[in-house]
């Protein structure tokens, strides 16, 4: 019914190419979510979808009807704005009829239902003041029950928490989901948050310079990345990355840097002996205390429930390990660490794909 | 501890008085050089309100009286009379019986019209630059120096189109003479073209304030351009709207060497009454003179202190979060 399909989008501005052909099908009821870094095409492709912006080539369906040419009004879609775009002369209550007052709804059935969004959004003591005499969080709903009031088949947001406080911020994730529980609407969802992308969504898109990197469940994304970009963009810590080549060893492969010879196991084909590669490790797959290479520790930044190490060993750049809380090592000490070989990410070293 | 190692509290008490002395003297001396300055902006003011109330055997009475020795208040029943050979107050030496009422009538109609119709043709001028980039990245430098273009320039040369080539044209063409001469469509014509700039480049600067997202959202609920512009642009940047009517119509009100080139003798506004208080025999009549511009100058006051009230409120709806 509200299937969203995007077939070779581009878009254009000037000389500039923002979105460079982007395939996507959005499922019905489906919480997708659009991350990646600031320029990356992501708000123009949702743009594109919302009708604000028109593609310069390719074809956007929405539930089955081809909608290029379609006003941003006519597509049956609410859109929440990164500033959340409350009209500051209005009161909330006007603010949330705004859209039933358009299509002109009668006046019963338009107070019913801008009641009926404020009491699902928590927000009817509200109704009779103006934007700027409300909180952030109270911004929040009432943008939202200006979107919900409408009954809209996809929900279009573009960044609608990066206003929030941290901790607004985290509330308003579950609040979101529930909704989208209980509206079981399509949520087309953009941030540049990988936190808020893992947490809230049924599938994400990762885009980086206006192509798809990679479209999969948030587990997916973060156990299989499939480019070096997508492993480096998710995760906190940022994975650890040594650049080095595969060499045939003992019958099996293994990657071998400056300072450091590891086995790779038998997940990789043979015949890329030879090849540079850059071989991710998260923090977790970073073992101290059991290998036999030698470290000597930089900093250490204790999370509470475990804490990272960050260490030296003779490569570019320091590696981080994350270890349990109570492990007693302080700047300075020398360590031992070595990988575990289920948590190896290869990739290419010139297109950045993944290999294993 | 004081401040200055080695000072004793009482110097330091000390020199914190004479710090307080010397800030004193800084504030007495600034308020002394801002107060001289009024002065010298205010006087000539007075002395057309004091002038205005005078006899005519005080109006350039020597040594000066600087307040009016016998107040009188002839010369406003002369400007306001209906019946001027009636009221007795009809100048003396000519037939030309001068009150201000037509001439107000005109003023009045010239400038609200004027005024409103540049009002809105600029916002929605404005409006379309702001947002559909009409005309291109300089148009909006380029509409500004339309008024660098001194008024005497083109005084004379639209004198020959007002009086001359639009009648001769619009007859050849149409068949009905139309006149822009001495009419106060004429003149209402050349101020909308005049002030048009000043409109736009303030509509400008309110528009450009109210974020492109509010429209946006708008659109996303189904409102076309025009309901959008009417519920939401309109209404934000109305206190901008109410500040750049009164601007206009302040300098229409005051203007002068149009009027002056582009009528006669039918339509009269008050600068142009003010200019015909003289004559060949008995002078000027400063009096009368002084007492019309008092009047002109009573809704300039008030208009600028209503502006000024708006203008705190145009620039204060920065409500949209950043």
């Amino acid at each position: 019914m509200a299937q969203i399909v995007l077939k070779e989008v581009v878009k254009r501005f000037g000389p500039h190419v923002a979105v460079k052909g982007v395939n996507l099908q959005v499922r019905d009821g489906e919480f997708l979510i659009m991350v990646g870094p600031s320029g990356c095409g992501k708000t123009t492709t949702l743009n594109m979808i919302s009708g604000l912006e028109r593609p310069t080539s390719g074809e956007i369906v929405i539930g089955g009807q081809m909608v290029n040419d379609l006003e941003p009004g006519e597509r049956g879609l609410g859109m929440v704005f990164q500033d959340l775009a409350l009209f500051p002369h209005l009161t909330v209550y006007e603010n949330i009829a705004f859209g039933l007052r358009v299509k002109k709804v009668p006046e019963a059935e338009l107070d019913r239902r801008v009641r009926a969004a404020a009491e699902a959004m928590h927000i009817a003591p509200l109704l009779a003041k103006r934007p700027a005499q409300c909180s952030g969080g109270e911004s929040q709903r009432v943008a939202l029950a200006r979107t919900i009031v409408t009954n809209p088949s996809v929900f279009l947001m573009d960044e609608p928490l990066s206003s929030l406080d941290a901790k607004l911020r985290v509330d308003m994730r579950t609040e979101l989901k529930r909704l989208h529980e209980r509206l079981k609407s399509t949520f087309v969802y953009v941030t540049h948050d990988q936190a808020e992308a893992m947490t809230m969504a049924d599938r994400i898109v990762v885009m980086s310079r206006g192509v798809v990197e990679q479209i999969g469940g948030p587990l997916d994304i973060y156990r299989k990345p499939a480019t070096q970009f997508v492993a480096g963009f998710f995760g906190t810590p940022t994975m650890n990355f040594l650049s080095g080549e595969i060499e045939a060893r003992d019958g099996g492969l293994a990657f071998a840097s400056q300072s450091l010879r590891e086995p790779l196991g038998d997940a990789l084909p043979a015949d890329l002996a030879g090849r540079r590669i850059v071989l991710g490790v998260r923090s977790e797959h970073v073992e101290v205390g059991r290998g036999k290479t030698p470290g000597r520790v930089q900093l250490i930044e204790p999370l509470g429930n475990e804490s990272l190490v960050f260490f030296e060993f003779g490569g570019d750049a320091p590696l981080v390990a994350k270890v349990d809380a109570e492990t007693r090592l302080r700047p300075g000490d020398n360590l031992t660490f070595g990988f575990n070989p289920a948590g190896y990410h290869v990739f290419d070293a010139q297109s950045g794909a993944r290999l294993n | 501890m004081s401040a200055v190692a080695g000072m004793t509290r009482a110097e330091a008490e000390r020199a914190g008085a004479r710090n307080v002395r010397r800030r004193r003297w800084r504030v007495v001396l600034r308020h002394a050089a801002l107060i001289a300055w009024v002065a010298v902006i205010m006087f000539p003011i007075y002395w057309m309100i004091a002038t205005s109330f005078k006899e005519k055997h005080e109006w350039v009475a020597w040594p000066p009286h600087w307040i009016p020795h016998d107040p009188t208040i002839k010369n406003y029943s002369q400007i306001f009379a209906f019946d001027v050979q009636e009221s007795g107050v009809a100048r003396e030496a000519t037939e030309q019986p001068f009150n201000v009422w037509g001439p107000l009538v005109d003023s009045l109609l010239i400038c609200t019209l004027s005024a409103l119709v540049a009002l809105l043709l600029g916002t929605f001028l404005a409006y379309s630059i702001s947002r559909f980039n009409v005309g291109g990245r300089h148009f909006r430098h380029a509409i500004l120096m339309i008024r660098m273009v001194p008024p005497i320039v083109i005084a004379i040369p639209l004198l020959m189109y007002y009086a001359i080539m639009i009648p001769l044209a619009t007859e050849t063409v149409l068949g009905t003479r139309i006149l822009l001469f001495d009419t106060r469509l004429g003149v209402s014509a050349i101020y909308i073209a005049t002030t048009l700039p000043f409109v736009i480049w303030m509509m400008l600067t309110f528009i450009e304030e109210v974020p492109y997202t509010l429209e946006h959202a708008a659109r996303m609920m189904g409102a076309g351009r025009m309901y959008t512009l009417r519920r939401v642009v309109l209404p934000l940047v109305a206190s901008g709207m109410v500040v750049t009517f009164l601007f206009v119509f302040i300098l229409n009100w005051a203007e002068f060497l149009l009027a002056l080139t582009l009528t006669h003798p039918d339509v009269v506004t008050l600068p142009v009454l003010l200019n015909k208080f003289q004559s060949a025999s008995e002078g000027r009549l400063f009096g009368p003179q002084a007492a019309i511009g008092t009047l002109i100058t009573i809704p300039v006051v008030i208009l600028g202190v209503l502006i000024q009230k708006h203008l705190i409120k145009g620039f204060s709806f920065g409500t949209i979060r950043k």
